[in-house]
């Protein structure tokens, strides 16, 4: 048996414009809004798939060398011990993932600008601060993500790799909040760098190539200005090593200062200090001759400065 | 009942060049037009009264406050921007619905919110399509629903026909009329189309050259110019010397007669007048001049 259809029930009611009298949270809504639109971008969520083949790739090149090791530690054991430990790790990273947040920085803010959504914003219950603040925190909080779960993927392997990993923890629990603390360091770095570039230019390919350009010139040059000239030892009574060298900096003193113009071992000095960890790079053994509050206040001034240049930009902003 | 814009003296300098020099003018409910040439101070007064720029001196009020410094207070305010603001890559679902809770409304508030307003707008059909892929009537259209989609108290428009069609056009116009009369969201609608402002507004701030030049309702200017066309088939003549005699301004426009500012007094002489001469009356109608005619000279 059909039931009878209620004729009654395709009714087309026309509701015109209603009014809103929900509640209304004002800025720090707006502010939690630009995060959250702000995490969804770098992700590419509810975008294409090509939208989502750099995230991806920055997972990957975050998580890669961790699990490289890990499977070469599960097969090896502890007589993988060639491998780069914790504190080496974001040595081996960082300059993958600054290539990777140099070219999503961007994408990041200069959209905003060149499509004119940042007049719409700025109307809103919402500063240029608040704005600035909200896409870097949320650009932040996903390289710091990705930062950690290398490390935290390493350290897993190495502890289950361990002949005893209750033992190896004990041993070596420090790791964890020097990861942790180095992690933050790295992250804020490649960061705020990118982000402060892309403020500048209307155009995505521009910053990327700024930054990538930065650390392809001053490597090389910080390389140069700190290798050493090394010759013939002479015998002498103090000095027994005939038929070995010695070397000096072809800069002489000034070798260690210029070992800061590596832009990209900027915050890998500071997580060298963290970890207490002994860099067998020239460049980084030239710059740990250096007072420990130089490579701190250079970084500081590495970050500080970028970061300044982002927010002042924005408060420049012409609409 | 206090006003919902108000400028008092003032004035926006960018270096030598005067933008807008010690205006004063209000805004009240409704939808009042913003008419004035390329470089009459339109756009800059715009601004201000957004917060977007200081002024020089004087103060722009929008609600009481001052939108540069009140930041809470730009949650009731909507914008129409003139140029392109909107995200080729997001969806109008998702633009909206992010834009609403950039202006303070909770996720769930704002989902509902956006769904409501691209219907109102005619693009509930759309709305899950990538605004790249739309058309430049229909990102209008997007353009007018984020300002409308947190259901401000007031809406600034920046000319809101720019690069439409004529068909376009006046939807765009018939969507801001409804919005505006028929829901009780003020506008204001910054254009140099007189055309637009007649259509749509109730009054009218005309600006030249940083100045207002004119202000007041456009019932007020179109009334001043209204005449009254009276339309007979024969005796023409005889019926202009009766009503010249009665005392009336009449003129003759090839077959009709025109009454200038016609009230009580010259209805009943034109009653008279054609009593008396026997004419045999075919129109007697009203005609009220254009806003395009009475400002011609100012915007020029």
């Amino acid at each position: 048996m059909t039931e009878r259809v209620n004729e009654r029930s395709g009714e087309v009611f026309d509701l015109g414009y209603q009014h809103y009298d929900g509640p209304r949270e004002g800025r720090s809504r707006a502010r939690i809004a630009i995060f959250n639109n702000g995490v969804r971008t770098v992700l590419g969520l509810g975008r294409g798939p090509k939208a989502k083949i750099l995230p991806i790739l920055l997972f990957v090149s975050a998580i890669l060398p961790a699990s490289i090791f890990v499977i070469i530690l599960s097969v090896a054991g502890p007589a993988a011990d060639f491998l780069p430990g914790p504190a080496d790790y974001y040595q081996v990273v960082s300059l993958t993932l600054l290539i990777f947040t140099a070219i999503m920085a961007p994408e990041l803010l200069t959209p905003d600008r060149r499509d004119g959504v940042l007049q719409l914003y700025l109307v809103r219950p919402l500063t240029a601060t608040d704005y600035v603040v909200g896409r870097f925190l949320s650009f932040f909080v996903i390289v710091l993500a990705l930062v950690y779960s290398g490390q935290v993927m390493l350290q897993i392997g190495l502890i289950l790799a361990a002949a005893d990993p209750v033992d190896f923890l004990r041993d070596n629990w420090l790791d964890i909040p020097r990861f942790l603390a180095a992690g933050i360091v790295v992250a804020l770095f490649i960061t705020v760098v990118p982000m402060a570039v892309a403020s500048v230019t209307a155009r995505r390919a521009y910053a990327a190539v700024f930054v990538i350009g930065l650390y392809f010139i001053s490597t090389p040059v910080a390389a140069v200005l700190t290798s050493s000239e090394c010759r013939h030892a002479e015998v002498t009574e103090e000095r027994v090593g005939a038929g070995q060298f010695e070397c000096e900096p072809v800069t002489g003193d000034a070798a260690k200062w210029f070992s800061l113009i590596a832009f990209a071992q900027t915050p890998i000095r500071i997580n060298d200090m963290i970890f207490d960890n002994d860099n067998g790079d020239p460049v980084a053994m030239a710059a740990a001759e250096l007072p420990a509050g130089v490579p701190i206040a250079w970084y500081l001034l590495m970050t500080a400065g970028p970061g300044f240049l982002l927010w002042w930009r924005y408060q420049r902003v012409r609409l | 009942m206090p006003a919902l814009l108000e400028a008092i003296g003032l004035s926006k300098h960018y270096g030598s060049t005067i933008a807008l020099e010690s205006v004063s003018f209000s805004v009240q409910e409704g939808v009042t037009g913003l008419l004035g040439p390329n470089g009459s101070g339109k756009s800059t007064a715009i601004k201000l009264f957004l917060g977007l720029i200081r002024p020089t001196s004087g103060e722009a009020l929008v609600l009481g406050e001052h939108p540069y410094d009140s930041v809470e207070g730009r949650a009731r305010l909507g914008y129409m921007p003139e140029h392109e603001a909107l995200p080729g890559s997001m969806t109008a679902s998702e633009f909206l619905m992010h834009m609403a809770q950039v202006s303070g409304l909770p996720p769930s508030y704002a989902r509902t919110r956006a769904a409501d307003i691209l219907r109102h707008v005619g693009l509930d059909e759309e709305r899950y399509r990538p605004i790249g892929e739309y058309s430049t009537g229909m990102r209008q259209r997007v353009k007018l629903a984020q300002a409308l989609v947190h259901d401000p108290v007031l809406v600034l428009l920046d000319e809101p026909t720019a690069g439409l069609d004529p068909g376009g056009r006046e939807e765009m116009l018939d969507l801001i009329q409804r919005t505006g009369r028929g829901f009780g969201i003020s506008m204001m609608l910054s254009t140099h189309l007189m055309g637009d402002v007649e259509r749509v507004a109730d009054s009218v701030i005309v600006l030249e050259g940083g100045r207002v030049a004119e202000e007041g309702a456009v019932s007020k200017y179109t009334q001043e110019t209204e005449t009254l066309d009276i339309e007979v088939d024969d005796k023409q003549e005889a019926v202009m010397a009766a009503l010249t005699e009665r005392g009336v301004n009449v003129a003759s426009d090839g077959n009709m007669l025109v009454v200038e500012n016609a009230g009580d007094a010259e209805y009943d002489a034109i009653r008279d007048a054609v009593a008396d001469t026997g004419a045999r009356l075919r129109r007697l109608a009203t005609r009220r001049g254009t806003l395009t005619d009475i400002f011609r000279d100012a915007t020029r």
